[in-house]
Order: structure tokens, then C-alpha cells, then sequence
């Protein structure tokens, strides 16, 4: 991990229309890191995230991706910002009309100008280094969920981004593909110094590949706890804390 | 042949390294070496890794040798993850579908075939719902058909009554322009009023709630699909036909007749105005409209539209009840409902026709 910071957000106030989400939200993301974001439902994990990525414009505040803005600055800037990273969505969000290798040729078709088979061959590798090479011409409805996951993380690699945003990789996928994502989290920073900013709630895979986690709550609206798993489980700042880390309900 | 890689492989390099290069490579034959120098590289990125794994897969093909120098491991650490050998086979065509023209006549009418199965089993079991709700009126889902009542006839009303204006100012300038021909303006009254309320009042409703509602029906009974929601419906042992299609079908075929009746009415005063214009006074126009206006005439009128609103529902809820899981299969489902209900109602259109031919009506 070096000491260059990839993403910055400061005094981020989030929310819709005129309800407010998460108010004061401040904290940076070192390249390399694997930061993840959790909390219970409904707290603003994914609202957080789509404030950062410029789905939605921050009430106040800002979000800067590797020193860029995306709301404020002139559209070049707006560009560069929206260059450096990919998303995956929490239903994989894979276009339905295409299949997978199309799916991935996608945005090399839109953003530079190699020719089909350097686009082909690139969106085929993209796929092996998910392990879905096989399925290359398979539609997103003829695959399962865990399959759709990793091929929209494919897709977000695509463009060989420095960060990946990915909203609940591993949510409603059974443990062993879970795992197999986690895997390929830690092997894609491994080798591509990817930076990744993940949003979960499986304790297993915060384990597992957390450098280091916020914690949200809907009551302060704000970031109850930081550090890394192993901290906030042995020295919890915050009940909340405790109870999510160690699995006890807050009303018993 | 050596080719010598810069430091950073970036986007522009490796667009040039597939561009200009490969050609080069591809003339390489069995025996011919490729010294791929990579001693100053560093760093490389996706496009240039790929253009790599290209080299190594057309050494393979053609029979070349290739030697590398690769002090920094570069090339050697893309082949920790990507095996040449077995991207040997072309990169995978994306496969289209057969365009053939006999194929695709046979597709389609192995479609149509399928459709009108589909058509007739959804007809059995509306039919068939609706007959148990007649029998016990209680199990009819009133608030749902209420709902639907209103979106479909209160909330389509401005536009029905815009295009009923229209529709009567123009008939009164088209047949005014034969008609004054004669000296008979005032037949224009007469002609306006059969028009109206024999054809155009329901044909155009009918219309424009195919577009506006049967299409709405599709897509959200399609959506709901998509979402499994029609599913949660069949596991709770709710059938989907009579909890969501049967209160759409009821709305739209009641309120078909009174959209129907208001647009004939908006068309009056679009004919009134116009031959107002020309002349004729208010009072002798609609004198002329009690005299045409007949009961044959009007419930003509009124029994049309019934029949092409339950055509509207039926087609567009068949439809949407049919959509695959897929997005752009609720906007098919949306399309096939308006072009099925268009021609359904151009069919009952013309059975009217021969029927008030043969009984003289």
C-alpha cells in the first residue's frame, strides 16, 4: 500500500430531495487499499457510495477521485474523475440485450480505439481472470447470480480503472462463491494495486480482506467507528459496533 | 524480427502496437524468430497485456519462435495468469441469429402459431375467472378495478376530448369542401354526427388507449414479471389472471364506452365551431345532430367501443402476463400489446361493417 490517496471525501452531507442521509462524512482512501464500508440496513452505505461515484450530487461537501472532482469542476476534470474508476452494482447491473463478451467490449468499443480483435481478445481476459472465459457468449439470463457478480466486476476492469466500487459483491451468494470473490479481490489488489472501496455486510469477508472499514449508522447519520476489523471487534468505540461485530442483538 | 517495447505500455501504445505491429507479426513463419525486448519496460496495461497474449497465441498458430528479454518480468508475470494455449481457438465470434429468409419466416410463424395458443388459453381463463366473479361478485378486487377505472378513462379524458375536437373541426372542413360544392353546408351536421358516433368516436378512443393503456398494461404486468412478483402471486395461490389481469380488463372495457361517448361529444362541438364559421347558425346545427343522432346510431357506437376496450385489455394483459425475465422483453411485450390491439380492433372494425351491412342497419 503506498501513501498516495485515491479517494477523498470531505464533509460529504448525502441524501435525497430534502431528507439528509449522512451529514459530516469524512475520510480517505490510500491506493492499494481495500476499504470497506458497513453498517446496518438502511443506514446509507449505498447512498454513500453513489454520492461518491456522481450518481447524485452531494448536498454539501465534496468527493474528490484521485485529486479530481466530479461536481464543481469543468468537464474535463468531471472526465478524468469518471475515467479512474468502475462500479459494480448489487445485481450485477449486466446489460441484458448482450452477452457477456459484448457486455465487456462495451466500453472498449466507446473509450479507445483498439481494433475488434485487440477489444476481443481484452474482453476475453478480462473474463478469465474472473473464470468466465467459458461463458463468453452465454446472456446474463442464462448465468447464475454469482457468475453475474463476477462478470460485472469484469466489466468494471475493463478499462483498467485504479479503483473498483463494488455495492454488496457478495450478498445472497453462498459461501464458497462468496469466497471465491474475496479471493478475487485480494488477487485483482495483488496484482493490479486496484484500489477497491466495498460495501458488505458478510462479517466473513470483512475479515478477510479489510485493510481497513467504516462503520455507518442511520441515528448520528455519521461514521460511528474506523479502523480495521480486528480493532473495532476487540475494541469496539461504540455498542453498535460491538453488537454488529460480535453478533449480539441490541435488545437483548 | 525484434520488437522493442517501450517503459510504460500504455493505451496509445498498445493501439499502436495492434495496429501497426501485429501485421507485421502475422507474416512471421514457421522457423522465424521474435525477440520481444522488453528491458526498459515497466508497466503495461490491459490492451498491451492482451496485445502480448496475441504474440504468444499467433506463435503457437504459425510456428514462429519467440525469444523474450524481461529483466522486470513483465511479460513473464502477464503468463502467470493468462495461458496463450488456450485462447488457441479464434476468439469467440459473437454468434447472431440465423438471418435466412426461409428461416425467419419459419420462426416467425412458428411465433405467431405459439401466440395465438398463448392468445386463446389466456381468452379460456379470463373468461373463465370472470365467470366464477359473476357468480360471486365479492371475489372481483373492486378497490384494484376502481383504481384502474380511473387511470384509464379520468386521467385519458383531456386527451380524448383534444383529439375528439380535432377530429370533429376537421370532418366539418373536409365535408364542407365537397359538400358546399352542392350548396348543402348543412349536411355537414348530419355527416359529422353518423361519422361520430357509428365510427370514429370509438375507432379513435380505441386508438389512443391502445397506445396509452393497453401499453402501460403490458409493461406493468411485464415488469412485475421481471421482479417474480407475478411468482410471490402463484406460490400464495393467487392466480395472476384474476388478481391482476381480470380488474384491468373490467376497467378498460367499461370506461372504453364512456371515453367513447365524451370524445363523440367533443367532436360535435369541434364541427359546431367550425360550421359556425361558415355561416351556419348554433341551433340549426344541433338540430340537425337530434335528427341523425339515433339509437341505432348511438349504441352502435357504444356496443364498438365495449367490444375494443375488452380487445385492448385482453391483448395487452395476454402480453404482459407473457413477458421473458429479460429488460428489453417488457418493451417488446409493450410494442406486441399496441400492435396486437390495433389490429384486433381493425378486425372488429371491419366484422362490424359486414355485419350492419347484412342486417342493414
Amino acid at each position: 500500500m503506498s501513501d498516495i490517496i485515491d479517494i477523498e471525501v470531505n464533509h460529504l452531507q448525502a441524501g435525497y430531495d430534502t431528507v439528509t442521509i449522512l451529514d459530516d462524512i469524512s475520510f480517505t482512501v490510500k491506493r492499494g487499499e481495500i476499504f470497506v464500508v458497513i453498517g446496518g440496513s438502511g443506514c446509507g452505505k449505498s447512498t454513500l457510495l453513489k454520492h461518491i461515484i456522481g450518481l447524485h450530487r452531494p448536498q454539501s461537501g465534496e468527493a474528490l477521485i484521485k485529486g479530481y472532482r466530479i461536481f464543481g469542476g469543468d468537464s474535463d476534470e468531471q472526465d478524468r474523475a469518471m475515467r479512474s474508476f468502475g462500479v459494480t452494482y448489487q445485481n450485477g447491473a449486466l446489460f441484458g440485450s448482450m452477452t457477456l463478451l459484448e457486455n465487456i467490449m462495451l466500453p472498449l468499443e466507446v473509450f479507445t480505439d483498439l481494433p475488434l480483435e485487440a477489444r476481443r481478445m481484452l474482453a476475453e481476459m478480462k473474463l478469465d481472470l474472473v473464470g468466465l472465459k467459458a461463458f463468453a457468449s452465454y446472456f446474463p439470463s442464462d448465468i447464475s447470480g454469482g457468475m453475474k457478480k463476477r462478470a460485472a466486476i469484469a466489466r468494471a476492469m475493463a478499462l483498467d480503472p485504479g479503483i473498483l466500487f463494488l455495492d454488496e459483491p457478495s450478498a445472497g451468494l453462498d459461501p464458497v462463491t462468496s469466497d471465491e470473490i474475496d479471493e478475487l479481490i485480494l488477487r485483482l489488489r495483488r496484482t493490479q494495486t486496484i484500489t477497491f472501496v466495498i460495501v458488505t455486510h458478510e462479517l466473513a469477508s470483512i475479515f478477510k480482506i479489510a485493510d481497513r472499514c467504516i462503520m455507518l449508522d442511520n441515528e448520528t447519520r455519521g461514521i460511528i467507528a474506523e479502523g480495521s476489523p480486528e480493532e473495532l471487534r476487540n475494541h469496539p468505540p461504540h455498542p453498535k459496533v460491538d453488537a454488529f461485530f460480535n453478533r449480539k442483538s441490541m435488545n437483548g | 524480427m525484434t520488437l522493442i517495447l517501450p517503459e510504460k505500455i500504455s493505451l496509445a501504445d498498445a493501439n499502436q502496437l495492434w495496429r501497426e505491429t501485429l501485421p507485421a507479426i502475422l507474416r512471421l513463419t514457421k522457423g522465424e524468430s521474435l525477440v520481444l525486448n522488453a528491458t526498459a519496460t515497466r508497466t503495461c496495461c490491459g490492451a498491451g497485456e492482451a496485445f502480448l497474449v496475441e504474440v504468444y497465441r499467433r506463435s503457437i498458430m504459425q510456428g514462429f519462435s519467440i525469444e523474450s528479454i524481461d529483466p522486470q518480468h513483465v511479460i513473464a508475470h502477464v503468463f502467470d495468469f493468462f495461458d496463450p494455449a488456450t485462447f488457441i481457438e479464434e476468439p469467440k465470434n459473437v454468434e447472431h441469429p440465423n438471418t435466412h429468409a426461409l428461416v425467419q419466416i419459419g420462426v416467425a410463424t412458428t411465433r405467431i402459431y405459439k401466440d395465438v395458443l398463448h392468445q386463446l388459453a389466456f381468452l379460456g381463463e379470463v373468461t373463465a375467472s370472470f365467470l366464477r366473479v359473476l357468480f360471486r361478485p365479492g371475489r372481483l378486487r373492486l378497490r384494484d378495478t376502481m383504481l384502474q377505472f380511473e387511470r384509464t378513462s379520468v386521467d385519458a379524458l383531456p386527451i380524448v376530448m383534444l383529439i375528439g375536437t380535432l377530429m370533429g373541426l376537421i370532418l366539418a372542413f373536409v365535408g364542407a369542401s365537397t359538400l358546399s360544392v352542392f350548396g348543402a353546408e348543412i349536411f355537414v351536421a348530419n355527416m359529422i354526427t353518423t361519422a361520430l358516433f357509428r365510427e370514429m368516436g370509438a375507432l379513435f378512443t380505441a386508438i389512443l388507449l391502445a397506445g396509452r393503456t393497453g401499453s402501460a398494461y403490458a409493461a406493468e404486468l411485464g415488469t412485475m414479471q421481471t421482479n417474480e412478483e407475478i411468482d410471490a402471486l402463484i406460490t400464495f395461490n393467487l392466480k395472476p389472471v384474476r388478481f391482476l389481469a381480470l380488474p384491468r380488463i373490467v376497467a378498460i372495457t367499461l370506461a372504453t364506452p364512456f371515453l367513447s361517448l365524451f370524445s363523440v361529444f367533443s367532436g360535435l362541438i369541434g364541427g359546431m365551431v367550425a360550421l359556425y364559421f361558415m355561416g351556419i347558425p348554433i341551433v340549426t346545427f344541433w338540430q340537425h345532430v337530434l335528427l341523425t343522432a339515433t339509437f341505432t346510431n348511438i349504441s352502435l357506437g357504444v356496443i364498438k367501443a365495449f367490444v375494443f376496450g375488452l380487445l385492448i385489455g385482453l391483448v395487452g394483459c395476454a402480453h404482459g402476463l407473457q413477458t421473458e425475465r429479460t429488460a428489453d422483453a417488457v418493451g417488446r411485450a409493450a410494442t406486441a400489446a399496441v400492435v396486437g390491439s390495433m389490429v384486433m380492433i381493425t378486425v372488429a372494425d371491419g366484422i362490424f361493417a359486414i355485419i350492419c351491412h347484412i342486417l342493414w342497419i
